[in-house]
């Protein structure tokens, strides 16, 4: 393995494990304080949005792709 | 933190890194709203969300026309305006000097808008 | 001060085994991690500073760290970066008032890894071979009637017909090798999470949770699927906390 393999692997390490801890696990609501620093709006809004367009498709379709 | 977590790949590690920084959050796919860019921000913010819909329109239009329920004059019809919208629609990127990338919101988690 | 929460443990007897391994450990900013338990549920949190809000990497990572060492020792529930609360005594509250949701999650994911795998094509390639193997290339998509002339509306529907059942065929292909993972698991008892399609070469981006000792069996069907389809990348990380097997929004 190359150096230059090492880094790619760590790269793709990196976001796979920055995707994890920013946008799943445990959330908090209500009056709880949720740091908003550097994030846009604008996007945060278009994104939710978009969510609750996927959800109704999935509504639609009658399942979600989930098996046990 | 610098564990290496990649517990299977055969392939080439090339342009996978990018790929997969597509899926999580980076900054240049998203829509910034300064007072210096309202107008073009907010062109690109609507016509994005004008594309995504004449797409889904497009997309529905050739399941019916797949289906094959649609008379010969309807799918004429429905050429027509869809060519005229997909027209239209390249007429606008131009002025506001947007291309299809500008129109598509990386969304995370979610994947490309479009 | 503020908290920030890093993740919710499942402690029974072990409350000092957690309490000195949190000696040794650092959170965001070199802050000390401590251990706030309401009978079996414990959570660990840290003092935060203005520089331990910012959402960097950095931050990101030493968080996500916590977790994963945490996660080593114990069954937990990661909370999402940014979980802050006001005081030690409004988390008290907060795990009293969702204990048994939370106990719940936690019993879900005990024992539990979650792996992730993602599986990348050559997206022109691919397209190319299966309008190859179809007959989208040869057939007349829409048969014009003879009476009806051939107008560029006509031809220009005919386009994206075509392109409309390359998709579909896309799709359908993409739920075959979906089909085939599942397959592949059914014997491990894994919870699995598909999303489709995710970009152009992104086709499958999948997440188990399967017991610890089954990492082994896993990686071996992960490598008879890559036999199955040379053409496709499949590309296994793990393993991770339960991050996307957690369903629970505390309030």
């Amino acid at each position: 393995m190359n150096n230059n393999v090492i880094d790619q692997s760590k790269d793709i390490t990196i976001l796979e494990l920055l995707d994890r801890v920013l946008n799943k696990g445990v959330i908090l609501t209500g009056d709880i304080v949720i740091s908003v620093a550097d994030i846009d709006l604008v996007y945060l809004g278009v994104k939710l949005m978009l969510s609750s367009v996927e959800t109704m498709e999935q509504l639609k379709k009658g399942k979600t792709i989930k098996e046990s | 933190m610098s564990e290496n977590k990649i517990l299977f790949n055969t392939g080439s590690l090339d342009g996978l890194s990018e790929e997969i920084g597509k899926l999580t959050n980076n900054d240049e796919s998203r829509l910034k709203l300064t007072p210096d860019n309202a107008d073009s921000g907010l062109a690109k913010l609507v016509l994005t969300l004008v594309e995504l819909i004449r797409k889904l329109v497009e997309k529905q239009a050739m399941r019916r026309v797949d289906g094959g329920s649609l008379t010969d004059e309807e799918i004429e019809r429905l050429g027509e305006t869809l060519m005229k919208l997909e027209l239209k629609m390249e007429e606008l990127k131009k002025h506001f000097n947007l291309t299809d990338r500008d129109l598509n919101i990386n969304l995370g988690p979610l994947g490309d808008l479009m | 001060m503020e908290k920030m929460i890093y993740a919710l443990l499942s402690v029974k007897k072990e409350s000092d085994r957690l309490d000195s391994m949190l000696i040794g450990m650092q959170g965001i900013s070199g802050a000390n991690l401590y251990s706030l338990p309401v009978d079996e549920i414990t959570a660990v949190v840290s003092d935060t500073t203005r520089a331990g809000l910012i959402t960097d990497s950095t931050n990101a990572i030493t968080f996500a760290g916590v977790i994963e060492a945490l996660s080593q020792e114990f069954t937990l529930l990661p909370m999402r970066f940014g979980s802050l609360m006001e005081s030690t005594g409004a988390i008290l509250k907060m795990l009293e008032r969702n204990y048994p949701d939370v106990q719940q999650n936690l019993q879900q994911v005990e024992d539990m890894l979650e792996f992730g795998l993602k599986v990348f094509c050559d997206s022109e390639k691919l397209r190319a071979d299966l309008m190859e193997k179809s007959e989208i290339g040869t057939k007349t998509t829409v048969l014009s009637t003879p009476e009806v002339k051939n107008s560029v509306y006509r031809d220009w529907v005919n386009k994206k017909l075509k392109e409309h059942r390359l998709e579909e065929l896309l799709l359908t292909h993409v739920d075959s090798v979906v089909a085939a993972i599942t397959e592949h698991l059914s014997r491990m008892n894994a919870v699995c999470k598909f999303k489709k399609m995710l970009t152009e070469t992104t086709i499958i981006d999948a997440l188990f949770l399967l017991k610890k000792d089954m990492k082994t069996e896993l990686m071996q069907a992960v490598g008879n699927l890559q036999k199955q389809y040379p053409g496709l990348n499949f590309v296994m990380t793990g393993p991770w906390p339960p991050y996307n097997f957690v369903e629970i929004t505390i309030k």
